[in-house]
């Protein structure tokens, strides 16, 4: 047998008829050594730092189980009808890749790493492919097709005629050579993150501009298995992109980043040559240089967020610290890393969506854990965790800010715009 | 093979179940049940539909389970226990389907007694996620598998658990004092010390704690526990030192281990197989020069000063014998990553050195310290002959740990890649039939076959009776007194003769 770089081997149980493959079957052949690799070894060291089976309890919604059934598939046991539903679960946070020793010890020999997240995008994909749709997913990509925006303010409308309501008063051009991309809650639901985004860029003398017609990045689809979808709404930001001679995009939002550094040079290729910026490592540059000095005394006693899709997905967490730092008059008692890798909202992967409940246990259990460390305020960087932190911040009379909001104030900014809908 | 139960039969336990228990702990899907049919590897996987649970129930309460016994009873039908399902020897797989039991919704902290040191806990939460929350406290419950970031504290009942650092602190069962169980007639009693609930020794009555520790589930469901807890250490000790000959080793971990250092907190060999196995695939491990063919490692837990005069012992012990101390970085890092190593190879290599996808498999026994030796060249040369039967199979040495602070036994351990991808019938009882000479082995050096997993899977569990002697009868007497239906995880360890 040989193995590839990612460990796959051509192993005798692959198909040997001869008729063309199903959308299974390449699923299966995809995904069959992957899924061994996990099923094989039974850790299950992913399960504690899972948020949904912290909440559930429930082995069917463990990465373990979303890697078991593609065994059981193999060898005939499921189909892609008997698992779509399971695979719901999941915030694609992917403390489950990190914690997994397959990945932690084992990686170098095969350039291997587990990837539970993408398997569970393959599958979402693979069912929607397959005809089977959850209600709730299929109703809100409906939507953000017709829209060009996900309905993140449920009836109220979102569209090309708002999508740049968030900067009014702000003076922002169109088009430049960097384009300031926000996503779909901060552009309809939460605007003060936007808007301090935007603030922070300009008082620190960062030229940008929005874009001519923006539409969804096409990350959340991707991520609920609407792939076709998802493609088309990237080809749209992209071509839009290169008719405005774009050369940077600045991204203030996790998901986002991931969209564009991860999804879309793998649906172009070569052909995705701009770079992407998360502002939020700019902004800690710039607090280095001295383009960016806080001096307004913020007097609340904070704990942090670590974003997923930072922290565990792109391994970004100290420049946000070091962010917080600068700011005087906090009080930070901060929790490191990589006890947060098994911290979540419970805000991604379509979740809140098709399970809300699941989100809100998810969101109630890191306020708790941000009780813990007897706070008056949690700071996030990601909007999308932003919504469900917050409600269930109520409870504990826990405000739950942005990052980016906390910095502008704390530099003189009046931020303005809302932190909910209105 | 055990057919399913029919549709109608399903149906109507379920009704029976839901009559008590929320819809949300009654779990009917095909996945759902699957996988809550498999363990760790070598799981026949060719085999897996023949063990798929026919439901699951997923309770919050001691008296959730009691219900679900009393319906199992009441259809006779059986019932398994599942707590993280991370043993190693069939204990959590429906070998007859019916109902697999799952209980980590009973995860909640009931009380932390910080005077008299005890925690109580639902069986279903897990050893790290329990000390995270006593570290504040300054205690640990120090109960330390390799599995010890994700198995529970049921499991650890139910298959009466080994603690890598169980010579400093003891092993499951001296680390839980008592626990509330479910019978297998639905009745909830106490098994334990004192009334209580908190009691370490006393001398009334049978000394029930034992026999309801490592009995697989097959007579009772541990539902809730109360633990001794610990100071959590102030220090650490941890060495690993190089060896140029197996025998030079051998004598070393035994010195260690003889050597009544109060604070010893274990200490591990590593035969030539493991280390040659290491240098070839592993690739966190730390090259040695090919002059180093063993290693021994040791641990030391306590208070800073007793700590730190242990270690200097230690140290002075294996200087003397020639051993070569690798250093800080090794020393700590590999220790502290001893958990995530356990399973860790994805690859192992065919008899002509060819890379494989191989999964990992752990073949346990307590062998006494004189016979470490003899154990090692008969267990090497077993997977030597399984391998030349069929190339799925690699050799990826040995670990010897010590069980206590005297040095009287060792967990031994003879680790095994399979290539399962490819495992067919034939080639897996081939691998049973090596698991029973690697047991037969394990007894004719006067040892037990498992001092960690238990001996209910296929192969070794046919040995039971010899290595128990009249004392098996007595386990077959009890199981038929305890559960009169046979519901109980029917069809381990051979309890069947029971009811013949």
């Amino acid at each position: 047998m040989t193995l590839d770089a990612n460990g796959n081997g051509s192993g005798e149980s692959a198909p040997l008829d001869a008729s063309p493959p199903t959308p299974t079957d390449e699923f299966v052949g995809q995904w069959r050594d992957a899924a061994y690799n996990c099923f094989s070894s039974g850790h299950k060291f992913c399960r504690e730092v899972c948020p949904v089976t912290q909440v559930t309890r429930n082995d069917t919604w463990t990465p373990t189980a979303f890697h078991a059934n593609v065994v059981a598939m193999d060898k005939g046991e499921l189909d892609i009808a008997d698992i779509a539903e399971d695979y719901v679960n999941c915030t694609q946070c992917g403390a489950c890749e990190l914690r997994c020793p397959n990945t932690l010890f084992t990686g170098d020999f095969y350039r291997f790493r587990t990837r539970t997240v993408d398997l569970v995008k393959s599958v979402r994909t693979l069912a929607v492919d397959s005809g089977i749709h959850q209600p709730k997913w299929q109703r809100w990509n409906e939507l953000t097709d017709q829209r060009t925006h996900e309905p993140v303010l449920g009836d109220q409308p979102v569209g090309q005629d708002k999508v740049r309501d968030w900067a009014d008063g702000l003076g922002i051009p169109i088009g430049g050579d960097d384009i300031l991309f926000v996503d779909c809650e901060a552009a309809f639901y939460r605007t003060s993150v936007s808007r301090a985004v935007a603030q922070l860029l300009q008082m620190a003398g960062h030229e940008f501009g929005l874009m001519e017609e923006q539409w969804c990045c096409g990350g959340p689809a991707a991520e609920m298995g609407y792939r076709d979808q998802a493609m088309r709404f990237a080809r749209h930001n992209l071509d839009n992109w290169k008719a405005s001679g774009a050369k940077r995009i600045l991204v203030l939002d996790p998901h986002d980043y991931i969209t564009f550094t991860e999804d879309y040079p793998r649906y172009f290729g070569a052909e995705f040559d701009l770079e992407v910026v998360l502002v939020i490592e700019l902004f800690a540059q710039y607090i280095r240089e001295g383009k960016l000095t806080p001096h307004v005394p913020i007097e609340r006693t904070i704990t942090y967020h670590d974003p997923c899709r930072l922290n565990k997905r792109k391994g970004v967490w100290k420049e946000p610290r070091e962010i917080l730092r600068s700011i005087p008059g906090l009080v930070f008692n901060d929790v490191d890393r990589v006890t947060q890798w098994a911290y979540c909202s419970g805000g991604g992967g379509g979740l809140p969506i098709e399970k809300p409940e699941l989100t809100r246990l998810i969101s109630a259990s890191r306020l708790e854990k941000a009780k813990e460390q007897a706070v008056d305020t949690l700071v996030s960087a990601c909007p999308w965790s932003e919504r469900p932190l917050a409600e269930a911040g109520t409870a504990h009379g826990i405000d739950v800010v942005d990052l980016h909001e906390l910095l502008a104030e704390s530099l003189g900014i009046i931020v303005g715009g809302q932190r909910g809908a209105q | 093979m055990i057919d399913p139960l029919p549709q109608t039969t399903v149906d109507a336990v379920v009704q029976a179940l839901l009559r008590v228990l929320p819809p949300d702990e009654v779990l009917t899907s095909k996945t759902d049940r699957m996988n809550r049919a498999r363990v760790p590897a070598p799981f026949p996987v060719h085999r897996w539909g023949e063990r798929v649970p026919d439901l699951v129930v997923l309770p919050r309460s001691s008296a959730g389970v009691a219900h679900a016994v009393k319906v199992a009873n009441d259809f006779k039908i059986p019932i398994v226990p599942r707590d993280g399902g991370t043993g190693l020897t069939d204990g959590a797989m429906p070998e007859r389907r019916g109902i697999v039991l799952d209980l980590k919704r009973l995860n909640e902290i009931h009380e932390i007694d910080l005077e008299n040191r005890t925690a109580t806990v639902g069986v279903g939460i897990n050893m790290l996620k329990l000390n995270e929350v006593l570290s504040p406290y300054g205690l640990i419950y120090p109960d330390d598998p390799a599995s010890y970031p994700c198995s529970l504290i049921g499991g650890r009942i139910g298959t009466s658990g080994w603690s890598l650092i169980g010579s400093r602190y003891g092993h499951s069962r001296d680390l839980v004092l008592s626990f509330e169980m479910v019978t297998p007639t639905g009745e909830i009693i106490f098994i334990g010390d004192g009334g209580g609930q908190k009691v370490s020794k006393s001398s009334s009555g049978f000394q029930l704690k034992h026999l309801f520790m490592g009995h697989q589930g097959t007579l009772g469901i541990a539902t809730r526990a109360t633990l001794k807890l610990h100071p959590k250490p102030e220090a650490e000790f941890s060495a690993f030192w190089a060896f140029s000959d197996f025998d030079t080793a051998y004598k070393t971990v035994g010195a260690l281990a003889r050597a009544g250092i109060a604070t010893f907190g274990g200490a591990v060999l590593f035969d030539e197989w493991k280390v040659e196995y290491l240098r070839r695939d592993d690739e966190a491990y730390i090259p040695q020069p090919s002059s180093v063919r063993a290693l021994v490692c040791a641990a030391a837990y306590g208070n800073e000063d007793e700590t730190r005069a242990g270690g200097k012992r230690m140290m002075g012990i294996v200087h003397r014998l020639g051993g070569r101390y690798l250093g800080d970085e090794i020393s700590q890092g590999d220790w502290a990553a001893r958990h995530d190593r356990y399973a860790t190879p994805l690859h192992g290599r065919t008899l002509n050195g060819q890379a494989a996808l191989m999964g990992w498999h752990c073949e346990d026994a307590a062998i006494n310290y004189t016979n470490l030796p003899a154990v090692r060249i008969a267990w090497h040369e077993i997977i030597e002959r399984l391998r030349r039967k069929h190339d799925l199979f690699d050799d990826w040495g040995m670990f010897s740990y010590t069980s206590g602070n005297t040095g009287v036994d060792y967990l031994t351990e003879i680790d095994v890649g399979i290539w399962e991808q490819h495992l067919k019938e034939e080639s897996w009882l081939a691998f049973v039939d090596a698991k029973r000479e690697i047991a037969a082995v394990a007894l004719a050096h006067g040892g037990s076959i498992s001092a960690c997993h238990g001996s209910c899977r296929e192969g070794e569990v046919d040995l039971v009776p010899q290595e128990l002697g009249g004392g098996y009868d007595v386990m077959l007497a009890i199981k038929k007194v305890m559960d009169p239906n046979n519901i109980m995880n029917p069809g381990k360890y051979g309890l069947d003769r029971a009811y013949a």
